[in-house]
């Protein structure tokens, strides 16, 4: 799709989709009061996609090479080169290695919390977790934040994710797609898609008797906010369940073969599919979960004969298809695990075990800048030798592409004051 | 027990009853209105105020954690010798005593340097004046013998407006130890808690804005005092008002109010909304359609008092309840009776919940209850470590029989990880027995309530004894019988550890448990010999005393339990809270919000709305021995309960005087609930309705990553069950969401349950065609025979082949068919089914989901659906579809 510029460096295909959002509003203002301040020059990703590697993917044998290590170290993958000239990364990874200049690589994140649950809160909300108080997930900040469109879910789940939306309610609470698409099949989704071989006139014929028979409140509703919301659901459900746009925006099996093929025909990598697909179609965030990245055991055959090729070609495509598409510089995409691995190899089980010390995250699309490597860690990849950033940090960056301010602050359920981002700032390069 | 009082107060009111009360002394803005006055300003009566009142210590200036610009102060100003040491102190004082022109603070505050704040007041003014003259008199701190905060007396007491515009201002008088007290108008800082009924400026001139109920609140130093303003809604006031049906103390209390307000109560519900509301309110139970009919149909007078005695009575009513209790103590089983693995963690959320499900259903008295949970201890009296063992490994065998239910406590409240230091504590036992929310006070002053963080943290001086682990006086005991099991310790990780537990408790051996239990005191050296043998009032060390909120302090140190002064406080009563709390949270679970509003929130400056109610209440539950159930009878008896939803033009928008029935969306479990009970066959409702196991209000294991767990955790989680993880009543929602519509209106597991074998749309369709042959009785005899003749055949053939194997089977299989035949010989042949036209599905379809007759217009439209499809199997299931998903079904009313 042709994407055309204004003057005002927002592409054209944003005040489309700024048109169909219903009565939240794209909240441009905190956009404009970053953009003014010169934080951030182009932040203009709209809608985002993050992907959460479950389990704790190894830095060392991905994104963060040490081949020069000690053998109690290094492990048995060698790097190579990108096309981007000094940028190396796993020679597992050969096709991210050939869009390196669609995105960047964030090494030596550092924080504490080396258990799954601790990190995977952490990693999911931007913010460390406390006893006390449950933050909500980027994807629940960001369809409030932003809104969704008018016949969509606007925050949706493949096939299911970590994140919750605490303290701001379960009407931002993600649509989890319960599976994920098989290639070149028709995919549906747990209550967006007509059931049970409904057709429309059926479903159409249905709500016309429940427009008749819902009738108990009738003249009351205005004075109500639960009665007013409810109906105002009602209509969004029924245009969800019938419109043609919501269906076919969870069909994979529409895009054309020469799009789809290049995403493979592994679950991830169909996943990747589905979440070009959505963004293009106006969800404004997406998650895909991809675990099994807990590699205690068997680290590097697991990775080269599992999790490396469908994660390399799914993760590819995804940068390659949204450019293809016109989307790279209007969706934020933000791929993390909640830690690294012991750079010191656990030799009985010939694996690593947790470490949160130093993980790496990747970044693109919106104002990121693609192409770099920012901070970097010691010869044996154990911790950040320059300026340590926390997950917090780069949530806050990617809020920040997002145009919502970082530090904005909410109320929580008790009338407590707390920022978005609690602990974090940009990281500048990031839009450099 | 050792209590010192917090002399004081107490002290005060003695003297102040013989000495003749001072003058009262004039406003500050007056004293300071020219610069002749003599007079010094205090540190803590006058220039903390003042710097509250000009924003210096809000949050997002001096008070913020980390200050501003390099100066600090506490925020909302109660930390009085750091505020001072602030000022003074640093690499830049803010202030050099006997020079307020050169001081730093006066610049800033005057713009004389540049000020991020901006300019605070301007040269000659009173405030200019006050802090000038502190300054110049050498900026002196609060004194060590300061007289102590009374009160503070705010008038008016009331206002009630006639119309829009109306103003009042309001005067507040500060009382202290000495009996002297200054009108602080100017000092205090205001607020409305309703711009839209009363403003309030700066200066505390209030004025109404707009029908409806409010308070006004002043702050002073400790004091918060809220003041109500009423504007009535209508010319229906006093004499006007019309005459109203009051059969009840509440209701008597409830109209008092609400004839200030020239509010009219609704008329009173229907049988059948009656019905609904208090079937899903009690119980968490939709009622079927017979129960409808038959409620309908009876005509005695008091059959709503007999209805609500009978739901008192259910199952259901203990395991809703006991739902919700195990809300607010918070049984996630993530965190519950942890460090013993997972199995084991629901295991104990299961025995928690079942504690507390038959405590409810026993109807213990509600004090008894919370005592089992506060007082708990893992161990019984006189139990032996070895024998606490042997009896939690008997409630974890597979197949036990015997459960912790049974047992007077219920420990596990204080063994959840999320909840284990002295400060969580402290903050979850304030939440869940007293609805007071004190975090706040646990960095600073509390903005809306008196708490201080020195109150914080002598509260938290209860809690800091109480363990859970396998270090205490049972450490060694713990370790050895570790040994016995064969389990080595150190070679395994914790999780590896509690599953081989679980392995030896399933053969029979006992495994060891760890334990809630009270630390010895550690008791101090004396290493100060000159104070110990002099009489003198004790060293308030560490750890040795903790204070009662707002009231008594306790020498914990010599207590065995420091627990015990906590029940006996919350016994006693004056007690401002215990009873309160759990009262409110009733009447929100009939009214859809509190007296007090969040109900988890009894704070100063959050005044009930109907004070006189609230103490009726909360009194009369005490008078009845904490009896729940005379409590959800005293609520569900009062007209108020029974009122109409329908608004008239006065009551329109009220939602806190209850002047009617307010809709809300039912609960989660509740609403899945409902669709089992709506869509399933009269039969299987019945069942579902008599009995609350395996329901959803009875489901014991609740945790954060609810999302995938068992069949019903989707819906649960799109409705809001109650996440439980957080101190917040709004763990749980009741909001609507795109989410829960959409599930309800296309999810595949409501249209499975529409039109699944046994659902309702089932019975329907075989009631009118007729079951198919193989589901009678006769059918299946038929079949039976056939089974047995086709046997006798097959051994016959086996016989002559002299298949041994294959006749030894089919003996067996024929056996077993000969019997099942038999048994079908002795059961009754069906009943007739009952004839069903459309007329009668769309009388079914209403009374099983939205409890009531059709209307006229209604069952018209139903019936001409069926025309409409062609097809009673679809027409029943899309009728049935649009009655769940009405407004009308998904919201209590």
């Amino acid at each position: 799709m042709a994407s055309s510029r204004t003057c005002d460096g927002v592409q054209r295909r944003d005040f489309l989709k700024a048109g169909v959002l219903g009565g939240t509003a794209l909240s441009l203002s905190s956009y404009l009061r970053i953009a003014a301040a010169g934080e951030v020059g182009k932040a203009r990703a709209t809608s985002a996609i993050f992907i959460n590697l479950a389990g704790g993917p190894t830095h060392m044998d991905t994104f963060d090479l040490k081949p020069n290590a000690p053998s109690e170290y290094r492990g048995e993958f060698n790097p190579i080169q990108t096309n981007v000239s000094g940028i190396e990364i796993s020679e597992h990874l050969p096709k991210l290695a050939q869009v390196m200049d669609k995105f960047t690589i964030l090494r030596g994140i550092t924080h504490t919390l080396a258990a799954h649950e601790l990190g995977s809160q952490y990693v999911n909300t931007g913010n460390r977790p406390i006893p006390s108080l449950e933050f909500p997930g980027y994807g629940a900040v960001v369809t409030k934040e932003l809104g969704g469109p008018e016949n969509l879910p606007p925050n949706v789940s493949v096939p299911n994710s970590a994140q919750k939306p605490g303290y701001l309610g379960v009407r931002y609470a993600a649509l989890n797609t319960g599976a994920t698409p098989q290639a070149g099949k028709p995919f549906s989704v747990r209550g967006v898609s007509l059931q049970n071989g409904l057709t429309v006139n059926e479903v159409e014929r249905r709500s016309n008797l429940l427009n008749d028979l819902d009738v108990a409140f009738k003249g009351f509703e205005k004075d109500n906010q639960l009665l007013d919301g409810l109906d105002r659901f009602s209509e969004q459900a029924y245009s969800m369940i019938t419109s043609k746009r919501a269906r076919e925006a969870f069909d994979v099996s529409q895009e054309s073969p020469s799009f789809s093929e290049q995403f493979g025909t592994t679950p991830f990598g169909q996943s990747c599919l589905l979440a070009s697909r959505l963004v293009e179609s106006g969800v404004r965030f997406v998650t895909i979960s991809y675990g099994g990245w807990d590699t205690h055991n068997n680290n590097w055959q697991v990775l080269k004969d599992q999790r490396l090729p469908p994660f390399d070609q799914g993760l590819s495509a995804l940068f390659r298809g949204l450019e293809q598409k016109g989307l790279l510089s209007s969706t934020a995409v933000f791929v993390t695990g909640e830690f690294g691995r012991t750079p010191k190899i656990n030799t009985t089980r010939n694996g690593r075990d947790h470490y949160a010390r130093a993980m790496f995250m990747l970044m693109a699309g919106g104002g990121i800048k693609p192409g770099q490597v920012i901070g970097e860690t010691d010869e044996k990849a154990l911790g950040p030798i320059t300026e340590a950033y926390s997950p917090a940090d780069v949530a806050a960056s990617f809020f920040t592409n997002l145009g919502i301010d970082p530090k904005k602050e909410y109320h929580t359920g008790t009338g407590r004051p707390v920022m978005i981002v609690r602990d974090g700032n940009v990281i500048p390069q990031l839009f450099a | 027990m050792n209590i010192l009082r917090t002399g004081s107060i107490w002290g005060f009111l003695v003297l102040s009853a013989l000495a003749l009360p001072a003058e009262e002394i004039r406003r500050i803005d007056q004293r300071y209105g020219d610069d002749a006055v003599t007079e010094s300003p205090d540190f803590r009566m006058h220039i903390v105020p003042l710097m509250s009142r000009l924003g210096c210590n809000g949050r997002a200036c001096h008070g913020s954690f980390q200050g501003q610009g390099g100066f600090r102060l506490s925020l909302f100003g109660y930390d009085f010798k750091s505020d001072h040491q602030n000022l003074m102190e640093g690499d830049e004082p803010r202030v050099q005593p006997g020079k307020p022109a050169e001081s730093l603070a006066m610049r800033k505050a005057l713009t004389e340097e540049p000020h991020e704040g901006g300019k605070r007041f301007d040269t000659g003014t009173w405030q200019h004046r006050v802090f000038a003259k502190w300054i110049k008199d050498g900026a002196k701190p609060m004194p060590a013998d300061a007289v102590d905060f009374v009160r503070l007396d705010v008038t008016p007491a009331e206002m009630v407006a006639t119309k829009k515009g109306d103003t009042w201002q309001l005067k507040a008088v500060a009382v202290w130890s000495d009996g002297s007290s200054e009108d602080v108008t100017p000092l205090c800082r205001f607020q409305s808690n309703n711009d839209q009924v009363a403003t309030i400026t700066e200066h505390g001139l209030v004025t109404a804005q707009g029908p409806g109920d409010t308070h006004v609140v002043a702050f002073y130093d400790n004091g918060v005092v809220p003041v109500p303003v009423m504007h009535p809604v209508s010319q229906l006031v006093g004499p006007q008002y019309p005459k109203a049906d009051t059969p009840t103390k509440i209701d008597q209390l409830v109209v008092n109010k609400l004839q200030k307000l020239g509010i009219v109560q609704a008329e009173t519900c229907t049988d059948a909304e009656f019905l609904r509301r208090v079937s899903l309110d009690i119980a968490g139970t939709l009622p079927t359609a017979a129960e409808v009919e038959a409620f309908l149909a009876d005509s005695s007078s008091d059959k709503r008092a007999k209805k609500i005695d009978e739901l008192l009575e259910r199952p259901a009513y203990a395991a809703w309840w006991a739902t919700k209790f195990n809300d607010w103590m918070g049984n996630n089983a993530r965190y519950v009776g942890n460090n013993n693995g997972v199995d084991r963690r629901e295991l104990a959320a299961t025995q928690w919940y079942e504690w507390t499900r038959r405590k409810v259903a026993d109807n213990i008295p509600y004090d008894k209850m919370i005592e089992g949970v506060v007082l708990a201890k893992s161990r019984a009296e006189d139990e032996t470590y070895e024998q606490f063992c042997e009896r939690m490994s008997s409630y974890y065998r597979k197949g036990s029989d015997r459960n912790l239910g049974e047992h007077s406590q219920m420990p596990y409240y204080w063994t959840r990880s999320n909840q284990n230091s002295p400060e969580e504590r402290a903050l979850s036992f304030a939440y869940t027995f007293l609805g007071v929310r004190i975090q706040c006070a646990q960095c600073h002053k509390h903005p809306f309530d008196q708490w201080t963080k020195d109150d914080f943290d002598r509260f938290k001086g209860f809690f800091g004894r109480i363990k859970y682990g396998p270090n205490g006086p049972s450490k060694k005991d713990y370790q050895e019988m570790l040994a016995k099991l064969e389990i080595e310790t150190n070679k395994k990780n914790g999780n590896d550890i509690s599953k081989m537990m679980a392995i030896k408790i399933n053969e029979g051996k006992v495994a060891p448990f760890q334990e809630v239990y009270i630390e010895e005191v550690k008791t101090p050296r004396p290493d100060n010999k000159k104070n110990s043998d002099k009489g003198k009032r004790p060293q308030v060390v560490q750890g040795r005393t903790a204070k009662v909120l707002g009231g008594d302090e306790v020498v914990v140190a010599e207590m065995p339990d420091p627990r015990t002064a906590l029940m006996d406080w919350m016994r006693d009563e004056k007690n401002p809270y215990f009873t309160k709390a759990i009262v409110n949270r009733v009447w929100a679970g009939y009214f859809h919000r509190g007296i007090v509003e969040p109900t988890d929130d009894l704070s100063l400056a959050n005044p009930p709305s109907n004070e006189e109610l609230f103490d009726y209440l909360a009194e009369g539950f005490r008078e009845h021995n904490y009896d729940l159930k005379w409590l959800h009878r005293e609520i569900c008896n009062s007209r108020t309960y029974q009122l109409s939803w329908k608004a008239n033009d006065t009551n329109r928008l009220d939602e806190r005087n209850f002047s009617r029935a307010v809709p809300r969306r039912i609960p989660a479990e509740v609403a899945y609930d409902s669709v089992r009970i709506a869509t399933t066959s009269d039969q299987e409702a019945a069942k579902l309705v008599a009995s609350a196991d395996g329901r959803a209000i009875s489901e014991a294991i609740v945790t954060t990553q609810g999302n995938g767990r068992g069949k019903a955790g989707y819906a649960l989680t799109v409705f809001g069950r109650s996440i439980r993880e957080s101190n917040c009543d709004c763990d749980r929602s009741e909001e609507a969401s795109l989410l829960q519509t959409v599930y309800l209106q296309n999810d595949q597991e409501l249209l499975d349950q529409l039109q699944r074998k046994g659902s309702w749309v089932d019975q329907v369709v075989k009631t009118i065609k007729g079951p198919s042959e193989e589901e009678t009785v006769v059918g299946k005899r038929k079949r039976a025979s056939r089974d047995v003749d086709q046997l006798k055949a097959a051994l016959k053939k086996a016989e002559s082949a002299d298949n041994e194997n294959r006749i030894e089977k089919i003996k067996k299989e024929l056996a077993a068919a000969e019997e099942r035949a038999a048994k079908l010989r002795e059961v009754a042949e069906d009943a007739p089914l009952k004839p069903m036209d459309t007329t009668e599905i769309v009388r079914q379809a209403y009374l099983r989901t939205v409890n009531r007759l059709p209307t006229a217009e209604e069952a018209k439209r139903a019936e001409a659906y069926f025309a409409e499809t062609g097809d009673i199997a679809i027409g029943t299931r899309d009728l049935l579809w649009a009655l769940l998903n009405t407004k009308e079904f998904v919201v209590n009313h």
